[in-house]
């Protein structure tokens, strides 16, 4: 066996039980070229008659985070659809003396409060809770934390708070590139919506955001087809080139 | 006095650097838009295999040789066991409806990819600093080029997936069951969340 080979196999060993082990550490698989992946479709609790089939229930998450010294470091906790994700800095919480652990969770609602006269709940509502651990003991706030939200197509004007006394609204901050994730700071544990004013549609496409999607994917796909044909061809024909002549055999009288 | 000259890799680097760049040419221009970054980044990896056309970059060197079927058997073979850790997460609701189109551009920016690194980087280190550095270098490249899209958080994981692909280009002697097996991979992200 050649050294080359040698080295062959233990590469793919160790880099296939490396990625076996690494592969739970992260929250999505990705794709090793950097080519997005198009969101999986909006899992819903209680989906409109014309998504019923096919829809999948939505997950929900929860998070472990250690006290060191009083404090929690900070962290993150996600629905395991990615459908709510958390980030709590260090200092957020105020965990009573005693606390090891802060666990948190965030699970969908299946009966949520209903929402003000004039406003739509659109897709799932979310309770978000930390308590204190061992104990459960409820921990309380001392800053807000950043929560990021993901909404179902259609109309989205900003995500509201609930903490038991009804619903409000917070300043919401909408993702970039038309992707359907709006963040908020969030000031405090309970229920998590996005919203809408009843009856509001969703701005509809233009002509032109209807021919820019379509060209960017087409646009790559025409790229790289034109490029491989001529790297092909060039192949080819140096081959071709450096394929040496066929030896004629001679007979001999 | 004794001196001891090690022959440096010049053109083995010099063909890395343009591939370094081409990322970071990409994460330059990301906010101008996924469709120009990644057709400059494209470009630009056709453009190092362009240049390096006139060396065979689809047979081995410094490594073995299988047959094409063997070959294509084993790629299929570690694109299974690089997906299969995904099949403890969660299936995706993604339907197969957008799958197709979405699948094939997967696969051809994949093997664009692997012509370029595990073909003619592969092949200067390999020629220049031996199969060993060619592997690692291929590894190091493949971890850096995603480090724009995906973060710190992916690379050990990319520099891992770098390394098989690496280790099988030189088992085979081939670039095609690396790209097989990086386009499978690259498909099971869309089944499983």
């Amino acid at each position: 066996m050649t050294r080359g080979r040698r080295a062959g196999f233990a590469a793919l060993a160790l880099g296939l039980a490396a990625a076996a082990l690494l592969h739970g550490r992260l929250a999505a698989p990705p794709v090793y070229d950097g080519v997005f992946v198009p969101p999986e479709p909006y899992r819903w609790e209680s989906p409109p008659p014309n998504l019923r089939a096919g829809n999948k229930a939505p997950l929900s998450g929860q998070a472990t985070l250690p006290v060191l010294n009083g404090q929690v470091a900070g962290g993150g906790v996600q629905t395991d659809d990615n459908q709510v994700i958390i980030y709590f800095g260090p200092g957020t919480f105020k965990a009573p003396a005693g606390t090891q652990t802060v666990k948190c969770t965030i699970a969908p609602d299946p009966n949520p409060p209903s929402p003000p006269t004039g406003v739509d709940l659109r897709g799932n509502a979310y309770r978000v809770g930390c308590v204190a651990q061992p104990g459960g003991a409820p921990v309380t706030l001392g800053s807000s934390y950043h929560l990021t939200l993901r909404f179902p197509p259609g109309a989205f004007k900003e995500i509201d708070y609930n903490d038991g006394s009804g619903w409000r609204a917070l300043p919401t901050l909408l993702a970039a590139a038309g992707d359907p994730y709006a963040s908020v700071n969030a000031v405090g544990f309970g229920e998590y919506a996005a919203t809408a004013p009843v009856g509001a549609t969703a701005p509809s496409d233009s002509i032109f955001s209807i021919l820019g999607r379509y060209a960017e994917f087409y646009g790559i796909l025409a790229f790289v087809i034109i490029f491989g044909v001529i790297a092909i061809v060039q192949e080819i024909r140096r081959r071709n080139r450096r394929a040496p002549a066929v030896p004629t055999k001679k007979r001999r009288r | 006095m004794i001196r001891v000259g090690l022959a440096a890799p010049r053109r083995a680097v010099g063909l890395t650097g343009p591939v370094l760049g081409a990322a970071l040419l990409r994460a330059l221009l990301l906010p101008l838009g996924d469709l120009l970054s990644t057709l400059v980044f494209g470009g630009c990896l056709l453009g190092v295999a362009w240049v390096e056309r006139g060396t065979p970059t689809l047979r081995a060197s410094g490594g073995g040789e299988l047959g094409r079927a063997r070959s294509l058997l084993v790629g299929l073979m570690v694109g299974a066991v690089l997906v299969a850790p995904l099949t403890f997460g969660s299936f995706s609701a993604r339907g197969l409806d957008g799958f197709w189109s979405w699948a094939a551009l997967a696969a051809i920016i994949a093997t664009v990819e692997e012509i370029a690194i595990r073909g003619a980087l592969y092949r200067r280190w390999a020629e220049e600093a031996g199969p060993v550095a060619a592997i690692l270098a291929g590894a190091i490249v493949f971890a850096l080029i995603h480090l724009p899209r995906y973060g710190w958080g992916a690379m050990p994981l990319d520099a891992a997936v770098g390394l098989a692909l690496g280790g099988l280009r030189a088992i085979t002697g081939r670039v095609l069951p690396a790209a097989v097996a990086h386009t499978i991979a690259d498909w099971g992200a869309w089944f499983w969340v």
